[in-house]
């Protein structure tokens, strides 16, 4: 048997054992038994590699959503509550993984939590809401991410940095969950020089800043439920910006 | 062999109850039952999603293309009647959707038959039969074995995946890949031949960095 041979038993047979032909021929040619070695390596190698892995649980919630939305699942699953200890931060990486969820699931946690607010308060707001605060407020800017169109202020942004105030408590894990994301939604989307992105960055800007104004006038003025409103339309506004900037991110990259 | 189930020491988990329960699962998901999609999805989606992750090489990318696989899966599991294991069935309908994905993309060709043969290219892979010896003995690691598997053409990369990592046959490959079993076979080995060549340019780049510490070092110590 000669070298070829050798190659061509391996191409039809694999690393079956080899024929005692094979074998001899093996004894007396160093380079087919260092190659046979090797093949024999990394195929022991490749055994040992972890044949299953676990995938996200956010992979199931949402094949089942789509299969429940197509009619394929006929009889619904009861809603499985996540551990609340270990997968917060799965659970804030699922909102993002989809931008069309991620902006629907927050808007729809922010706008029920503020109508939840403006509702509980309305009977004792008589002496707050002043138009006097009304017309200090910006108007939220509005931001379309499809067209990357934005509707300017009627007074111009103001320059604190966004980091100067916290969020008022209720909406602190939406305002947590939102600085998670916009270093990697910005990464994403950093070394793009293109004109949509650029109108994203500097949209998302302004809704920093006018972010930082809602949360400053809420901290002077608590009970003040008209910058609470704009406060929630600007975090359901960032949350459709991140997740725009993701979506462009990932298909860019 | 009917199932496309791997050799019992590569999975730990639910292997002989599976032919049962799952022709069970499978009936049930036929009437639009949810428990039963999900138990087929629990059943698989390790072994599919460690296949999309090798595929891919990128989280975001494998859980999306696994989605894909099932939701075309489960929208045509009443017409499965059986002829193949659902395992093969899922897993082609996987392999489709993974190659469909990386041609989208513009990678090289990932259809079976590799255009870019490195025997052909090089006249043949055993190349380095004769030169100086590169012998991987000892230096294979499951590190270097995942970068090499990465760098392999897509069609190399599913045969071998799923013949020496997932533990397919290749009557069960064939099956999944719409091949012959000799065709199979032979990507296998060229697949296999191919990473060869990988991991020991992987050795010699190593080589070259660590000489050329040792001159940086020496050079700084005269």
């Amino acid at each position: 048997m000669q070298c070829e041979d050798i190659e061509l038993f391996l191409e039809q047979e694999g690393l079956e054992p080899l024929p005692e032909a094979a074998r001899n021929h093996l004894a007396e040619c160093a380079g087919c038994r260092n190659y046979v070695a090797d093949l024999t390596s990394i195929v022991d190698v490749a055994q040992k590699l972890p044949t299953e892995i676990a995938p996200p649980e956010r992979v199931w919630v949402s094949l089942r959503a789509q299969l429940e939305t197509e009619g394929i699942i006929r009889t619904p699953l009861p809603v499985a509550v996540p551990a609340a200890s270990s997968s917060w931060w799965h659970s804030v990486q699922a909102f993002f993984s989809n931008r069309a969820l991620a902006a629907a699931t927050v808007g729809i946690v922010i706008v029920a939590g503020a109508v939840f607010e403006i509702a509980r308060d309305r009977a004792t707001r008589n002496t707050t809401g002043s138009p006097e605060i009304a017309r200090q407020i910006t108007p939220a800017p509005v931001v379309t991410s499809s067209s990357t169109q934005q509707v300017k202020p009627s007074t111009p942004p103001r320059s604190q940095p966004p980091t100067t105030f916290s969020a008022p408590a209720e909406f602190a894990s939406t305002a947590q969950a939102l600085d998670d994301q916009e270093p990697l939604a910005t990464g994403l989307i950093a070394s793009s020089n293109s004109t949509i992105d650029a109108s994203l960055r500097d949209n998302l800007k302004k809704v920093n800043e006018f972010i930082a104004d809602c949360e400053r006038h809420l901290k002077e003025q608590p009970q003040d439920e008209l910058t609470r409103e704009y406060l929630s339309a600007a975090y359901q506004q960032k949350a459709e910006l991140l997740s725009a900037m993701i979506e462009r991110g990932r298909s860019i990259n | 062999m009917p199932t496309a189930l791997p050799s019992p020491n590569k999975v730990g988990t639910t292997q002989s109850p599976r032919s049962a329960t799952e022709a069970d699962a499978i009936r049930l998901a036929q009437a639009g039952d949810a428990a039963a999609f999900e138990q087929l999805y629990q059943l698989h989606s390790r072994r599919v999603y460690a296949l999309c992750l090798r595929m891919v090489g990128n989280p975001s990318d494998a859980e999306d293309l696994m989605q894909e696989a099932f939701l075309q899966l489960f929208r045509k599991i009443g017409t499965f009647r059986g002829e193949s294991a659902f395992s093969t069935w899922l897993h082609r309908m996987t392999v489709n959707v993974v190659l469909m994905r990386l041609r989208k993309k513009s990678l090289p060709a990932a259809s079976l038959e590799e255009t870019t043969e490195p025997d052909e290219e090089t006249g043949g892979p055993r190349k380095d039969i004769g030169a100086p010896d590169l012998r991987l003995s000892g230096a294979v690691d499951r590190v270097n074995l995942e970068r090499s598997i990465d760098k392999l053409p897509p069609g190399y990369r599913t045969v071998f995946v799923l013949h020496d990592v997932q533990g397919f046959e290749h009557n069960e490959i064939a099956g999944i890949m719409g091949c012959s079993v000799g065709n199979s076979k032979s990507q296998l080995h060229k697949a296999r031949t191919r990473l060869r060549e990988l991991l020991q340019e992987d050795l010699r780049d190593q080589a070259r960095a660590e000489r050329h510490a040792a001159k940086t070092q020496a050079g700084l110590g005269s």
